[in-house]
């Protein structure tokens, strides 16, 4: 086997803060490697030190030797005339990577053009052979505006490797995707691997390492625990993290007792529909929701599970149909837990300042907020921060704290953990639902992953059903 | 392997342009304002025994053609300028923002409506309408001040709405508001802590272009008459000297350059 990329004792550091530690790994021509992580476990900066792409304040040391020549990752400049002709980088926001007012294959033609030095005219012979390559020969006389997300993926991914990139760094590829769109990604990286080129994946989707094959790095605070086959790793995992991680992925979790309530229905949604962007999304959507009873909606991404649970929570209007709650039910008893939890809280003053702002505007009781906070295994110190510098679980876990704060009655919770690893994904989902069955409260959960709702939820309604 | 070099963490806290602009803005204010303290020669008082007399070690400004007190000019023209400056960037600064905010909340047609009323100020030259103002009722400052202020407050309404519109959108906002918290605490929480830094930034650079505006109309005798001292009427006065006595012209330009300077390390943000 022909080794392409390997990478000895590479290490990144904050001033002489030590980030990751030493790791080496190597990569075959033709192979993928998987590296496997929590969020925060150094995985990401571990690639970007290897392609040269650190942050400002960030240094890396180490060796990384490709196809013979070795360069120092100290250096990241010297890493510079790789980029295009050697590595490749899939980008993570295909939308963002591409020239807004550029057509699909003069941006790929580009790459032929200005990094290999082709005519015009053999560019773009070549960027059409690319585009028809990856099955998107459509897309050729398009804007990327005009494209759909797989495709704009297909064509920034065509626009990456122009230069003739065959070792592909493919960072959280799948982040946020609903199932279509990760298994056209997986299939653009397996049919880069089939053509004789190495793909790099950084991930914390046990599924997408599953699918992909080839190795699998494991790492944990900064240090590789366990790698080897990814097929051998997964199916009989020797480290306690790996296992731990492996029983984490929702398709491995105990289902949770359901439960068959029939108390007073909180929420009646009689015949709601809604259309977006020309595009109907539901119609004549019946919905019953009682206390304490969780309520999954799965579907891909665009099909209207957040219009709904938004319209559930009178944040948009449905364009028909009418909504009953609760008589007697305050307003702030129905609240709503974000994807997204840096964006939904104050950017700019700590938690601890929005925290008290809501128990003074509710005259609430400041021990509750303790005894929460202690339930939800979060430290006090964590509100003297502001949002951006605590981590996404800690984050979602002070959201789930400040809903429960207002004692609610009704909770959306709208893909609560796709941004989050899969171990803190089973711990934010477990206490969600073990606060929401003590207090009583309803949850209309959404996910894309069908196996999270199945195993969650009491009952999981269609949307789209016309 | 080589040793490695360690990137620095990034300086935090105060920064130091920020800071060096406080430093000469300071300087200017004391130099300013200390002579109505202590007291000082009288600006408007002539002598043309002194006529422009060059600095010495008694008196460090000298004096212009008509032997006033540079220093007591320099001074009260400090004063006009400043105050001028001060004065119409607040008064442009409050509606500007509040009309910025209201128009990124309330949106449809009352955006529209204040939207147009920047645009139509927007179309107009800036010094054009302080033209206008200063040529319909001639040698006012409270019409300079009134062009100035009708001038700046359009960027303010801009910038705000342009940063508030988003934000309002934002899930932290609609969060906010289903924790049930009004307009007060989302304009406090919210809106204030990411417009801040904006209008620092804005305000001084506005205060720099009033400064710039008021010496401009002064050199062109449009704005305030003599005897009042103002830096661009004391430059076009002192013009016709520069051979005989460059220190006296040089004396206005120097003010000026640095109070412009700086408002603009003030305004300047820290390049990563």
């Amino acid at each position: 086997m022909n080794t392409v990329l390997k990478v000895t004792d590479a290490a990144v550091f904050a001033g002489n803060k030590q980030l990751v530690e030493p790791t080496s790994f190597e990569l075959a021509q033709g192979r993928v490697l998987t590296i496997v992580g929590e969020t925060g476990s150094g995985k990401s900066l571990l690639a970007q030190a290897v392609a040269g792409l650190l942050p400002d304040g960030l240094s890396a040391t180490g060796v990384a030797n490709l196809n013979g020549t070795h360069f120092d990752l100290a250096k990241p400049a010297s890493l510079r005339p790789l980029w295009g002709r050697t590595l490749g980088i899939l980008p993570q926001e295909p939308w963002l990577a591409l020239d807004p007012t550029m057509r699909a294959l003069d941006q790929v033609a580009e790459g032929h053009r200005l990094v290999r030095h082709l005519e015009r005219a053999a560019a773009l012979d070549e960027a059409r052979r690319d585009l028809k390559a990856l099955g998107v020969e459509d897309a050729e006389g398009k804007l990327p505006d005009q494209l759909s997300g797989g495709m704009a993926q297909r064509v920034a991914f065509a626009a990456a490797r122009a230069g003739g990139a065959r070792i592909v760094i493919a960072d959280e590829p799948t982040k946020g995707l609903d199932v279509a769109r990760r298994d056209d990604v997986i299939a653009l990286l397996m049919k880069e691997v089939e053509a004789g080129g190495s793909v790099l994946v950084i991930t914390h989707d046990l599924a997408l390492a599953r699918q992909m094959g080839g190795e699998i790095a494991v790492v944990l605070q900064g240090q590789v625990i366990e790698k080897g086959e990814t097929e051998a790793v997964l199916s009989n995992p020797s480290h306690d993290y790996t296992k731990r991680l492996i029983a984490a992925d929702p398709a491995n979790w105990t289902a949770m007792a359901r439960q068959g309530l029939q108390s007073e229905p909180i929420l009646v949604a009689d015949a709601l529909s809604k259309t977006r962007g020309g595009k109907l999304l539901f119609s004549g959507q019946n919905l019953k929701i009682h206390r304490g009873e969780i309520i999954g909606v799965s579907g891909p991404s665009g099909s209207g599970k957040s219009s709904l649970g938004d319209i559930l929570l009178g944040l948009i209007k449905p364009d028909d149909g009418v909504i009953a709650r609760l008589p007697g039910a305050a307003r702030h008893r129905f609240q709503k837990i974000y994807q997204d939890p840096p964006s939904s809280f104050p950017a700019r003053i700590t938690i601890g300042q929005n925290l008290d702002d809501l128990i003074r505007l509710h005259g609430l009781d400041r021990r509750i907020l303790s005894a929460l906070l202690k339930r939800l295994r979060l430290s006090e110190d964590l509100l003297q921060r502001r949002p951006s510098d605590v981590s996404g679980g800690e984050l979602q876990r002070l959201s789930i704290a400040r809903a429960m704060l207002l004692e609610p009655v009704f909770l959306f919770a709208d893909e609560p953990t796709s941004r989050l690893d899969p171990i803190t994904q089973q711990e934010t989902v477990d206490l969600l639902v073990e606060l929401a069955r003590e207090r009583d409260c309803a949850i209309l959960l959404t996910s894309h992953d069908k196996a999270l709702i199945d195993k969650t939820c009491d009952k999981v309604i269609d949307i789209a059903a016309a | 392997m080589t040793s490695p070099e360690y990137a620095l963490p990034r300086a935090t806290g105060f920064p130091v342009r920020r800071a060096a602009g406080l430093a000469i803005l300071g300087g200017l204010v004391l130099f300013a304002f200390l002579p109505l303290l202590f007291g000082g020669p009288d600006p408007l008082k002539q002598s043309l025994r002194l006529s422009l007399q060059g600095p010495s070690t008694a008196d460090w400004f000298g004096y212009d053609h008509l032997g006033r007190s540079m220093q007591a000019r320099l001074s009260a023209a400090l004063r006009l300028s400043l105050g001028l400056a001060l004065l119409s960037v607040v008064t442009a600064m409050v509606p500007g923002v509040l009309l910025g905010v209201a128009a990124a909340w309330r949106g449809g047609i009352i955006d529209r409506f204040i939207g147009g009323i920047s645009e139509a100020f927007l179309a107009l030259p800036g010094l054009l309408l302080v033209l206008m103002l200063t040529a319909i009722v001639p040698d006012n400052p409270l019409m300079l001040y009134l062009g100035i202020s009708l001038v700046l407050w359009v960027e303010y309404f801009r910038l705000t709405r342009a940063l508030s519109k988003p934000l309002l959108l934002s899930p932290s906002v609609e969060a906010s508001r289903l924790l049930g918290f009004g307009p007060w605490t989302i304009l406090r929480r919210h809106l204030w802590p990411e417009l801040a830094p904006m209008l620092v930034t804005v305000g001084s650079y506005g205060a720099a272009s009033a400064i710039m505006a008021i010496a401009a109309l002064g050199f062109v005798s449009v704005g305030v008459r003599p005897p009042t001292p103002e830096l661009g009427a004391m430059m076009i006065e002192l013009l016709p000297y520069y051979e005989e006595a460059p220190h006296a012209l040089l004396q206005p330009i120097l003010v000026i350059f640095l109070m412009v300077l700086a408002l603009q390390l003030i305004g300047a943000k820290e390049k990563p």
